[in-house]
Formats: structure tokens, sequence, C-alpha cells
């Protein structure tokens, strides 16, 4: 995260030079706030998964192997008000046609999660800005390409490998963002203009002309007690699915509520979210309520998530992809998609410097037709499914940061991300 | 006294006063010489519920045979859209399926149309590869044979004929990411000929064209409607180089994606002698089988250079799809997807809210059963396509 803080401590190198030295342990410091010195660090990730899911679309079974989540982060900074944040994702490499993944959609994908653009984040931020004039406030304006302040953290650094059906729902990313944020105390408040189009190929750029500032958000954020995070959102998205800009704009809000921390000498995990998204005026409405959490404990980590999203049905040119860009704003209907998934991952394992991390999912999930016309048994050939995974997490450097807060809103969370309780 | 009613004494005393007019009067005056319909109803027929495998799309009928597409992909019994249905007309006007014409890799069969001359079939599809338009050759209406095609990439949403200087020209929409009106000689319908490409802005791009005495409109979502000279002579345009005579964005209606601008009829008003209307479809946000929006919008092209939209006309609840005109009798028939189909009076001057002009509303699949895409009047009974319900035939029964 840009800007982000340990406490009082800022991360740093002891000199701008060993920043290519540090490939080995991701990052260097601590040094204190006031020095000036160039800092930087690094993360890389990946995981091998095999994941298989009975039925797809066709009524059959499918499994596939892929390289999911590969990425690469790069932070930097000078002395305490600037600092700039890279994150490479090379899914347009490893899964130009997607994750299988039911109920996910996006992007044009169905039933397999789309994958997102290269340059997944690249900003600047100018943090505490007021230095001292604040207090022990910070404000923060942060500028270039990643995720709107809105909804929760990216699915990427959560504990499931599988992403939730709400991710376009939760989350509004991969875009040109200008965000002002302000934390005082345990609450933050983040304003943010960004451009409404979503990304339709990994190798875009958000469009600038005509689209920067005609979206915006705000997400208020409070930490009343050490490890619980309260959260509230809303956007507006203007024309989201279609590029040029002809299609209907959305209206988001988000509420959740997140535990990070030990409890009985355990680190726990949680995240309750609510998330509600209106198009075109309230002609379509969806809502999503996600619960899940991880608890950990030596090596080991168990984790749970429910989900009910709500889901449009598009028209689709295959069995995984629909139409885009839309040539109208029908649907064949709404399903709601009721998805359970559990896991286990073995923490705790080197390779040298290289972090290792096996793992393996269950997701058991139906689905129901809530409004339309869309026939879910002749598609699927049932209305249950289930799915599989069996995967290894590759990482090396410092542990990924909480995508989505920048600036002034990264420290409000505390400490740093666990990294999926990965160890670091 | 419902609105309904108000409407027909209204008609009543405007008829009288017409004849009145007539008979004191020159020229006839403006009004209609004719009384409009004022008990006027539609009835189902035949046909329906005769397409349960597939969702079915766009029809034509020519003489004692129909011609019906398909739609989506694996969304109804997991089955594909690309067919076209042949339908054998009875002596009363009845269908029954008689057969099928595949296409493969495409989804959708998104417009039928036969020739003037019932010599030839053209269909377009979209959502696969080989979108693009088809010609099959009528000389056996019941087993259609195979001419020529031409693919575009995205597909082809909509396809109409155009018949221009004693040549003969199919109009087409190409879709996304490059939309454009596409206009091909057919002259020789065993060799598709380019003739021009149009390029539509994509803001959803071109959805349909109504091509009638030279002009070609344009019906072109946000964008509006384009009207070209191809052929006219007002603008010098041709069908290989059309010339853009004038534009309009119509109102959105307080729909939430835009004046969505679809489909169009230009009225040729035999009673008034005037060619003072365009209709126009607003096709906005739906859901299969249950919601739809878009209204029905009227625009004077009395000076084609300068539309001005008129009228318009809304019916709660449903959408408007594809267009059929009764212009002698001076009746629009409008698909209204969950709405079924609505028939409006346009005889006189139209202006303002049309809700007073609704004829007749029906839905022949019934609750839960009806998202009506198109409609064709031939030979006194009125047809029907309905997304789920299929193949009608409906009576019209007029005053």
């Amino acid at each position: 995260m840009i800007g982000r803080t340990v406490g009082r401590t800022r991360w740093a190198p002891a000199s701008s030079l060993v920043v290519c030295g540090l490939v080995s342990l991701g990052r260097a410091g601590p040094v204190t706030a006031q020095q000036s010195e160039l800092w930087a660090e690094w993360t890389a990730q990946g995981v091998v998964a095999a994941t298989g899911a009975d039925p797809v679309p066709g009524d059959r079974a499918l499994s596939e192997v892929r390289v999911v989540q590969p990425v690469v982060m790069l932070h930097a900074g000078w002395g305490p008000h600037l600092a700039g944040l890279a994150t490479l994702d090379l899914e347009g490499l490893t899964m130009p046609q997607g994750e299988l993944a039911l109920g996910d959609w996006g992007e044009g994908f169905m039933d397999r999660r789309h994958p997102h653009t290269y340059a997944h984040e690249l900003l600047v931020s100018g943090t505490d800005l007021l230095g001292r004039r604040d207090g022990e406030g910070q404000v923060s304006v942060t500028a270039g390409k990643g995720f709107a302040p809105f909804g929760t953290d990216d699915p990427m650094i959560r504990p499931p490998l599988r992403y939730p059906v709400n991710h376009h729902f939760a989350q509004i990313l991969e875009r040109a963002v200008l965000i002002g944020a302000g934390r005082q105390g345990p609450v933050t408040l983040e304003l943010g203009l960004f451009n409404g189009d979503e990304p339709e190929r990994p190798d875009q750029w958000p469009l600038i002309e005509g689209r920067f500032g005609d979206s915006w958000s705000g997400r208020l954020t409070a930490a009343p007690v050490t490890g619980l995070e309260l959260q509230g959102s809303y956007a507006h998205v203007h024309s989201p699915e279609h590029r040029p800009g002809a299609g209907p704009d959305q209206d988001k809000v988000s509420l959740s509520a997140r535990w990070e921390g030990p409890v009985g000498g355990h680190p726990i995990y949680g995240l309750l979210e609510w998330a509600r998204t209106s198009e075109a005026g309230g002609f379509f409405v969806f809502h999503s309520l996600l619960a899940e959490g991880a608890w950990t404990g030596g090596r080991h980590r168990l984790y749970y998530r429910f989900e009910r999203t709500e889901r449009p049905e598009e028209e689709r040119i295959s069995d995984f992809r629909s139409l885009r860009p839309h040539l109208e704003n029908s649907i064949l209907g709404i399903t709601r998609w009721t998805v359970h998934t559990a896991g286990y991952a073995v923490q705790g394992l080197r390779l040298g410097p290289i972090r290792l991390e096996p793992l393996t999912e269950l997701s058991l999930g139906g689905i129901g037709l809530l409004r339309g016309a869309f026939e879910v048994e002749p598609f699927y050939g049932d209305d249950r499914w289930w799915s599989w995974t069996v995967g290894l997490r590759i990482a090396g450097g410092a542990p990924m940061h909480r995508m989505g807060r920048y600036g002034a809103a990264a420290p409000a969370m505390g400490a740093d991300h666990p990294d999926h309780g990965m160890e670091s | 006294m419902s609105g309904h009613e108000r409407f027909r004494w209204g008609l009543a005393l405007a008829a009288l006063s017409s004849l009145a007019a007539c008979g004191g009067s020159d020229d006839g005056g403006n009004g209609p010489t004719e009384p409009p319909p004022t008990d006027f109803s539609l009835q189902t027929v035949a046909g329906g519920n005769n397409v349960p495998d597939r969702f079915s799309s766009d029809l034509w009928v020519h003489g004692s045979y129909a011609y019906t597409g398909t739609w989506g992909h694996g969304t109804r019994n997991g089955n594909i859209g690309n067919l076209v249905y042949i339908w054998s007309l009875d002596a009363a006007g009845a269908p029954t399926r008689i057969g099928s014409i595949s296409v493969a890799d495409i989804n959708t069969v998104s417009d039928v149309e036969v020739s003037s001359d019932g010599a030839v079939l053209l269909f377009s599809g979209e959502g696969g590869p080989n979108g693009g338009i088809y010609l099959y050759d009528l000389a056996d209406p019941a087993h259609p044979a195979f001419l020529d095609s031409a693919l575009a990439d995205g597909g082809v949403h909509t396809a109409t004929f155009g018949e221009i200087a004693d040549r003969r020209y199919v109009f087409a929409a190409r879709n996304q990411p490059e939309p454009a009106l596409l206009i091909y000689d057919v002259t020789d319908p065993a060799d598709i000929t380019p003739a021009a490409s149009v390029p539509v802005p994509p803001f959803y791009g071109i959805h349909d064209t109504y091509v009638r005495d030279g002009l070609a409109f344009v019906f072109a979502w946000n964008t509006g409607v384009i009207i070209y000279d191809v052929g006219n002579g007002m603008s010098g345009g041709s069908p290989s180089s059309p010339v853009e005579v004038g534009r309009l964005v119509t109102d959105d209606a307080g729909v939430k994606a835009g004046p969505s601008v679809h489909n169009g009829w230009w009225f040729h008003n035999p009673v008034t002698d005037e060619a003072r209307y365009l209709f126009i479809g607003q096709e906005g946000p739906g859901i299969l089988k249950e919601a739809s929006s878009g209204d029905i919008h009227v625009v004077d092209v009395s000076d084609l250079r300068h539309p001005v939209e008129v009228a318009s006309f809304h019916l709660d609840g449903a959408g408007t799809h594809n267009f059929w005109m009764d212009e002698a009798h001076q009746i629009l028939y409008a698909a209204y997807y969950n709405g079924g189909v609505v028939a409006l009076d346009v005889s006189g001057t139209l202006e303002g809210d049309l809700s007073d002009r609704l004829l007749a509303n029906i839905r022949p699949g019934g609750d839960g059963n009806t998202y009506v895409w198109g409609v064709q009047l031939v030979g006194g009974s009125l047809y029907v396509i309905d997304m789920l319900s299929g193949l009608w035939q409906l009576g019209v029964t007029l005053p």
C-alpha cells in the first residue's frame, strides 16, 4: 500500500542503491520517517492451480491447470511525502481465457473469472501532506491506475483462492483514479474520481479522454477497536459495461465489517459484506451477501466463505463468454448464486527465499432463477454444482498489500496484511 | 368514462366533423377522408406455443409460407439460435412448421425478410464467427436453396432489402466493434457485391434500417436516427455513396439508458397523401419474459433535413420493438415484448401523448409466456413472433 506505516515506523532501505539487493528480502528497513532516502520493496506471487467443476455450461465436467494470480508488486517512496506503487498482473499471459470459476462473471466472461489487466495498479501518492499541522492525522492525494475507493479488499489478497461471484459488485478496479483521503484517529474518509469503463482486455488502459471523472465514489472507514474495521461506501459509475459510454449507469453501495487479529492465541480473519448494485435507474438491481473467515493454527490454515449473490444472465456468444461490446441493455434473467467454499492451506514452507503454500479448496454451489427466462438446468444440466482446486502458492518478497486502499487510507487498517496468512 | 371511451366518442365526433368538412371543401382538407376505426379488435386465431425448443426472433411471411428466426446461445433447452424455421400456411393462414435452415457458428438469426417478388430469402446472423447476411433461393419456398453469404466482423444485427433504380440492395447493420451501415448489391443474389460501408458512432452502433423512396433511415441507438439519401436525389446520394440528409436524437423518455433508437417506419399515409411521420421504436432495458422499457416516438419529417419529435406513446411496464403498418387504415402495429402487441390509431395529426390512440393491446401467449419480437400484417392476418410462445396468427377486426 502506498504510504503505509507500521505503527509510526516507515520501512525504508538504508540507501537507494540497495534496491536490487532487496530481492531476497523483499524490503529493507526499518528507518524512521524523518529520513528522506529512496525506499522500495517488492512482492511476487503466483498460484499453480488444478481446478475442476461439475457441471459447467453444456452439462459436462471440466478441469484444467492454470497459473492464476501471478503478480509482481513494487512499492517505492521518497521520504514521508511521496510514495509509488506498481502491480504487474500477468494473468493475461497465464490465463487469457480466464479461470474456471462457476458463477464468476464480468468483462465478457461468464462462469470464468476474467484475467486482469497487466498494469493492475500504477499509482503515485502524496502522503501526509499536512505534516504535523493535522496532528496525528493524515491527508493524501493519490493518482494513477488502481482501485476506486469503494467496497472491500480485492479477493486476490483474501484467504480463498476462488474469486467470489460478487467481484464486480464489491470492488471497482483498474480505473484511472484521483483519490483524496484523510484519516483522523480511527476514521478514514476517501473520495475518488475515475473513469467508469471497465477494461475489455488485459493490455487495455483506462479511457481518459471523455471518460475520466465521469464516475465517483466515497468510502468511510472506522476502526473502533484494534482489529475491527467497519466500512461503508457508495459509487456512481457511468457506463461501466460500454467503453465508449453508451451504457447505463450503476449506483453501488457496499457495507462491511472486517476483523483481523488474534483470538484465543490464534490469528483470526473475518469479513461480513453486503453489497447492492442498481443499474439503469433501478431497472436492474443485484444484491450480494458474503461472509468469510480464516483460522490459523501453527502452519495450518482453515478458511470458509459463504456467498449469496445475484448475477445478470447476459446474452452469451459461447459457453463461457458474453457479448462485448453490448448491443443493447437487455438480459435473459437474474440468477442467485449460493456458494460455500472451504479451504485448507499449509503455511511456513520455504525453499530459500521462496515461500510455498500448498492449498486445497472445495466449493459447493446452487443456482436459482430469480427473474427472467434463463433456463438453469437445461443450460448447466443441474442447478447444483461443485468444484475443487489443488494448488501451490509460490511467493517471495514482502507480504501482499491490501489492494484498494492508498495513501492515508492504508495505515488506517493497522499493520501489514498477513498475505493470506503466509509468513513473510 | 375511460380514456379509450373518450377516444371513441372523440373519434366519432371527429369523423362527423370530417365528413361535414369534406362536403364543403374543394380539396377535402388536411384531415383523414376515411374515418379511423372505432370498433377495432385483435384476437388469436391460430398458432402459438409452437417453438418450445428455442427462443424465437424475427419473422417474415410471404404467400403461403413464413420464416422465423431463433435466438441465443443454449439458453432454451440448451439449444443454439442458429436456425431459420420454415412454416407452411394453410388456406386460412394457420402456420405449421415444416422445416428449417441451419447455419453453423452463429448464435442468433437476427432478422428475416423475403424480397418483394418472393424470389429471395434474406436473413442475418450474429453471435459467432459466421455472422453476416445470407441469401437463399425460394423457387421452392418449402426448401430454400443457398445462394450466397457475406460475413461481417461482429455479425449483422438486422438486414433489409431496398430496391433503387432497378437494382436490389441489402442494407445491413454491422455490429460493434466497428458498427456500420453495410450496403450490398444483390441484384444477382448468387453474387453479393459490397456497395458501401458507412461508419456509425459506436454508441451501441446501428440496430435497424428502413429504406423507402431512396432514403435510408438508420436507427443508431444513442446517436439517434440518421437519414441518408441513397438514391432519392434530394442530396445526390446513391447506394454506393450515401449522403446524410438529417439526423435527430429522440427523447430518452426517462429511460436511464438513453434514447436507445432501435427501429422505425416511415409512414406514407394514402389518406392524406402525406409522408409526414416517422415512427421510432426505443428499446430500453429489458429482462426476457418479464420486463421491458422504451416508448414509440413520432418524428415529423416533413422537412427531412430538420426532423422534429412531435409525439410519443408509452405503455406502462413494457417497451416496444419492431413495427408494421396498415397504412391504408392508418394503424401502427408494434411488438411490445412482455406487453404483447399494440395497435395504435395514427390517423390525422399526431402530437403529444398518444395514449388515447391505443386501439388494442393483446398478449397472445398470456402472462409469463409473452415477449413479442415482431409483427407483420399479411392478407388480413397479423402474424406475431413471440420469443417465448412462437408464431401466432391473429385476426384483425376492422370497423
